[in-house]
């Protein structure tokens, strides 16, 4: 988490005094994780979208907080999912631009069915229509928040890509047997 | 290094450019990086093959260094150019072949046996095995010979769990055998568990010939190292002795020759036998006509994958620190067992837990909190079964030519590759699915993986072949010790003398045998029959 982020987020979450036992038992628990791991390069805090039109961002990241919303632990928003999906596309111009034809569709047919939480669930489903947009979204997405240092480092406790002097041997003697 | 410490002259071009693991090697997260890993979109898919936003700038841009196939022939070759090449990010996995694979034609018929045995060989696996250090674990399995090991590195929960179900269904397994330290070794610090080997090792705890076998040979001041000199081709005079080659300045596009006593190809399997067709008409060294042909690769593709239950939301660990796992080394067709449906045999690996990414969450159904959670506890859980390699058979329809058409930036021509998998190829992948399938449900594992997909020909990077060795001249191109027999002092070292794959990784047998062609020259030269 860098500063900025942390700065929005006591403003955020210091506006009710639920969230601020929230915020105070969230900074706590950040402590224990892997505080070597560098912190996150400062790029999406000014981020203005280059692919994605207000509305089509506005979508994004309403698709993104309700994939992986913030609850005990932070989610796509404070990983700054949408922002990256936006740069990944906008990127895509030179040597993936079937990438761009496949998310403005996308997200011409979620704006064109007033994308909310509910279409969301029913998107989910295997069987829907809409599946196939779900999953392109999705997988960008969770590709986005768990390489970010919230998803990675905060979230799932990622302890790799560091120094050890030892290598973690399995100690369950109820591993040795199945 | 073997040269240079005999006090010989070696000149060393290399086409890529130079390159320091101290400097140009450092621990990086993926939000460190521009892409997160995956480069900018499309760009490695296309252009650079194999490679990761990590690693691609020491990897051959395609644009550059065209290779072509029949279109419905697909071959991955994956390459790097630069000083240390493909070392400089392999898998490190190091295993001895044995007589199994060397004399496996004796056995069930099939091409032809390697003009060597393990006794021949034995000796140069020690000796690379001390020097370059591979950590690993005695498993008495004569299919699997043992080595000279440092400490092997312990298994994690995950491949304990592998290990108890292969035990329940008779399968012999060990930790996998790699070239990386568990202790410090001719000044080389021991391995930090970081887990970025592929990516390049900062400490050079893993073997890489820049951090391992160059500064030994440099210290003698034997060496010089041309680099970004692309050569083009084998010079020869009018003894049909080798005289030197003739390479291009990378950047200036100038042409330069360097002469020698002997010359040593060893810029990788292809790339030695493009050389060779560089260098004459049909072909330097090849009154065999087999030069080009018999490529393999070994069989492989995408493995098993799940979750193990037990691990399901425990404490996460540094599981992917060693970036190695458990070996299961091939047990079929050996001894009195004979596969029905497949001759020969493959290697299999297994490990889990928490890696980098959780490759599993985006197609885990769902969304939300429950979602994010399940993620979470899954994140431990999850576990995989892969091919190590697989013995693919040698064909002689399988095999590289000049492209009539395409040329490189130095306008040097381009490979052609013609690569199929064969029937017993496909049984080969088909039983591992079997096989693997097995294992996750001895461990009482779930699998969550649809059947895999086998990967097409130059997928797993272990091409060999090309360049075949054989004692009789009219069927191979280089005899037991990597000297061509057509010119006594031209010598071709890496993949290309490869008979067969066999089913280990196939690194170590190349060092080994160029250790043991190294011995060779020497003791031509000072008997001077070359």
């Amino acid at each position: 988490m860098t500063r900025r982020d942390a700065n929005w987020l006591i403003a955020k979450a210091g506006a009710s005094v639920a969230g601020q036992a929230f915020l105070s038992s969230w900074l706590a628990s950040a402590h224990e994780m892997n505080e070597g791991a560098p912190a996150e390069p400062d790029r999406w805090i000014n981020y203005k979208p280059q692919f994605f039109s207000p509305e089509e961002f506005a979508i994004l990241d309403r698709f993104t907080t309700l994939l992986i919303p913030t609850d005990e632990t932070p989610g796509a928003r404070e990983a700054h999912v949408a922002q990256f999906i936006d740069f990944i596309v906008f990127s895509s111009r030179e040597y993936s631009p079937e990438t761009q034809v496949e998310w403005r569709k996308a997200m011409d047919w979620l704006r064109t069915r007033h994308f909310d939480e509910q279409l969301m669930g029913k998107m989910s489903e295997p069987e829907h229509e809409g599946h196939h947009v779900f999953q392109t979204m999705k997988q960008l997405a969770v590709y986005g928040f768990y390489t970010s240092r919230i998803g990675l480092i905060e979230n799932l406790e990622y302890k790799g890509v560091s120094y050890y002097t030892s290598f973690p041997a399995c100690t369950h003697p109820e591993h040795r047997n199945v | 290094m073997t040269l240079a410490q005999a006090g010989y002259k070696v000149a060393l071009i290399e086409a890529g450019s130079s390159i320091s693991p101290a400097k140009d090697f450092h621990h990086r997260l993926p939000y460190q990086l521009e892409f997160r890993g995956m480069g900018q979109p499309g760009l490695l898919r296309k252009h650079f093959r194999g490679s990761t936003e990590y690693n691609y700038r020491i990897m051959i841009d395609d644009r550059e260094n065209p290779y072509t196939t029949a279109v419905d022939k697909p071959f991955s070759w994956s390459r790097s150019r630069v000083l240390g090449g493909r070392t400089l990010h392999w898998a490190r996995a190091s295993d001895r072949m044995s007589d199994f694979e060397f004399k496996a034609a004796s056995r069930d018929g099939y091409g032809e046996d390697w003009p060597i045995s393990y006794k021949d060989v034995a000796p140069y696996y020690d000796r690379v095995e001390r020097f370059i250090g591979v950590s690993g674990a005695a498993a008495d399995l004569p299919q699997f010979p043992d080595g000279s090991f440092l400490p092997a590195m312990p298994l994690n929960c995950a491949e304990t769990i592998f290990k108890a179900a292969c035990g329940k269904l008779g399968i012999p397994v060990t930790p996998r055998r790699v070239a990386q330290l568990t202790r410090t070794l001719n000044g080389r610090p021991p391995c930090h568990y970081c887990g970025n080997c592929i990516n390049g090792c900062d400490v050079n705890a893993m073997f890489n010939t820049v951090g391992t076998t160059l500064p030994p040979a440099l210290k003698t001041g034997n060496v010089t190292v041309l680099c970004d000199s692309v050569v083009s081709h084998v010079l020869m005079n009018e003894e049909n002795r080798a005289s030197g080659v003739r390479y291009i300045e990378r950047f200036s596009q100038k042409s330069f020759e360097v002469s020698a006593r002997v010359v040593i190809l060893a810029g990788s399997s292809l790339e030695n036998t493009r050389l060779l067709l560089l260098s004459q008409n049909g072909g330097l060294a090849n009154s065999s006509g087999v030069l080009g042909h018999y490529l393999m690769d070994q069989v492989g593709g995408a493995g098993v994958t799940g979750y193990l239950p037990p691990l399901r939301g425990s404490a996460i660990r540094n599981d992917d620190g060693k970036a190695g796992g458990l070996q299961i080394p091939n047990f079929n067709n050996i001894g009195k067992s004979r596969a029905a449906k497949f001759i020969r045999g493959y290697g299999m690996s297994a490990s889990g837990g928490a890696g980098m990414f959780p490759a599993f969450a985006p197609s885990l159904p769902g969304f939300g909190s429950d979602y994010k959670k399940q993620v979470k506890a899954l994140y431990p859980a999850y576990a995989r079964v892969w091919m190590s390699g697989g013995e693919m058979l040698a064909q002689k329809e399988n095999f590289v030519e000049l492209d009539p058409v395409v040329r490189d930036k130095w306008g040097i021509p381009a490979l052609k590759i013609h690569c199929t998998h064969s029937d017993n190829d496909r049984a080969v992948y088909a039983d591992f699915f079997d096989r693997a399938q097995e294992i996750f449900h001895a461990a009482k594992g779930e699998i969550t993986s649809a059947k895999p997909l086998m990967g097409v020909p130059g997928g797993l990077i272990h091409e060999v072949g090309t360049c075949r060795m054989g004692d009789d001249p009219t069927k191979s191109v280089l005899n037991s010790f990597c000297q061509t027999h057509d010119v006594k002092n031209l010598y071709v070292f890496g993949g290309g003398c490869f008979v067969t794959t066999g089913d280990k990784h196939p690194t170590l047998t190349m060092m080994a045998l160029t250790a043991r062609g190294c011995d060779h020259l020497i003791d031509a030269v000072r008997r001077s029959e070359i």
